[in-house]
């Protein structure tokens, strides 16, 4: 038996929708129990007094990069068969940018505002009804944006392919990369820190 | 009494050094197969005994005429051959980028070439690939010429002959071909049977592409 599990056969559209559905659960658990619900844990990373989100984040990527790796190096997943959204350079970069601004502001990004919503929290629901609203407005607008939207198409794009390194050789700079950011991160905590009272 | 050599790393810095480690290592692999197959010989004899891997001119024209979307054709001729005629609906796909081509190991993929040898092998392919579902069209692209565009009514039919000869004049037209009783065509001028434009009526491969992507993504 090979992963990826839905694109083998081995369930259809309607239990694929019962695994996400308990895959997203799980997902929020563990973001609400990282400390990723609450606005002033998130909005403290751009103060640069806790950085727990790039530490989770960059966690959980360097954990599923080796997974993959190995379980694919092992023939356990097909990773040709993992999907990759394509690169529109231009507008991703002004995406990221909108989203990093609403990141800001709002204290939460689109997935820690639901977490933050189950927790019965109001300004993420003031949050998801933003995100709602934007969803549409983007909609209805969309044949306006659309050129944009679609402009700097690179297809499906690897830093491997991108920068012609062994995909392994790219592994080991991805982890070099967070040992060292994790190192620097607590570095850059330990230097804005608040003056005693709060930790 | 202390232990000359003592230490004892934090949490952090257990999985830090598994980390690194791990990503050390992966500097000697790859994650991808690359072209090496491991396949089971007797499950793919027993397939290929029962047969079940074959679609007949007339199941795939009846495919098309429905508009099913659930299975994908691929045409393994090459691009001269392809721009002169194909099945409405076939992708382009040479032989040795078979292996390559985009395709879902769970959808139903039809083969064809012009006799039938090339789609045999590359149904091979397919199969110790993983797919899960591939098909031949049985007796390849002049099957599907004969049966479904050229379709001939012997002059000494028996009347069921003649019943049946009317739907497969129904399909040939709409797929463009020309049917004949037996001689002469049914039309009135006979010249060496041009074959249809390509593409004429199908049923549209690219919104299906496209609606497959749209649930991809976070």
């Amino acid at each position: 038996m090979s992963a990826p599990l839905f694109k083998y056969g081995l369930f259809g559209d309607e239990i694929s929708l019962i695994v996400a559905f308990v895959i997203g659960i799980g997902f929020g658990f563990f973001l609400e129990r990282a400390g990723l619900g609450s606005a002033r844990k998130l909005t403290a990373q751009f103060y640069l007094t806790d950085l727990s989100v790039f530490k989770v984040m960059f966690t959980a990527i360097v954990t599923a990069m080796l997974g993959l790796f190995y379980l694919s190096w092992a023939g356990w997943v097909d990773i040709s068969l993992v999907y990759l959204s394509p690169t529109y350079l231009l507008p991703q970069l002004a995406g990221g940018l909108l989203l990093g601004l609403g990141f800001v502001i709002g204290g939460y990004c689109p997935g820690t505002s639901v977490v933050a919503v189950s927790t019965g929290a109001l300004d993420a629901w003031l949050y998801l009804a933003g995100v709602m609203a934007g969803i549409f407005v983007f909609g209805e607008m969309f044949s306006s944006i659309g050129p944009f939207f679609y402009a700097t198409d690179m297809g499906s794009l690897t830093i491997p392919d991108l920068i012609h390194l062994p995909y392994g050789v790219v592994v080991l700079g991805v982890v070099l990369l967070a040992l060292g950011g994790f190192a620097g991160a607590g570095w850059v905590e330990r230097l804005f820190a608040p003056p005693s009272r709060e930790s | 009494m202390k232990r000359p050599f003592s230490y004892h790393p934090t949490m952090n810095q257990l999985l830090a050094g598994g980390a690194l480690l791990l990503g050390a290592l992966a500097v000697f692999g790859s994650p991808y197969r690359g072209p090496v197959a491991r396949v089971n010989l007797r499950e793919l004899a027993r397939d290929v005994g029962v047969e079940a891997d074959h679609v007949t001119a007339e199941q795939l024209a009846d495919w098309i005429l429905q508009q099913r979307a659930d299975y994908r054709l691929l045409d393994l001729r090459d691009e001269a051959a392809w721009s002169e005629y194909h099945i409405p609906g076939a992708e382009l796909v040479p032989m040795a980028k078979l292996i390559d081509y985009p395709l879902l190991r769970n959808e139903t993929i039809v083969l064809y070439s012009d006799g039938g040898i090339h789609a045999a092998q590359g149904w091979f392919l397919l199969e110790a690939a993983g797919h899960k579902s591939v098909a031949l069209l049985l007796g390849g692209l002049n099957a599907w010429k004969d049966e479904i565009l050229f379709p001939v009514l012997a002059e000494d039919a028996s009347a069921e002959q003649r019943a049946a000869f009317e739907r497969a004049r129904f399909v040939s037209e709409h797929f463009g071909g020309t049917p004949s009783v037996s001689g002469g065509t049914l039309e009135t001028d006979r010249t060496p049977t041009p074959l249809p434009k390509t593409d004429m009526p199908v049923a549209p491969a690219t919104p299906r592409a496209r609606k497959r992507k749209a649930k991809e993504g976070c």
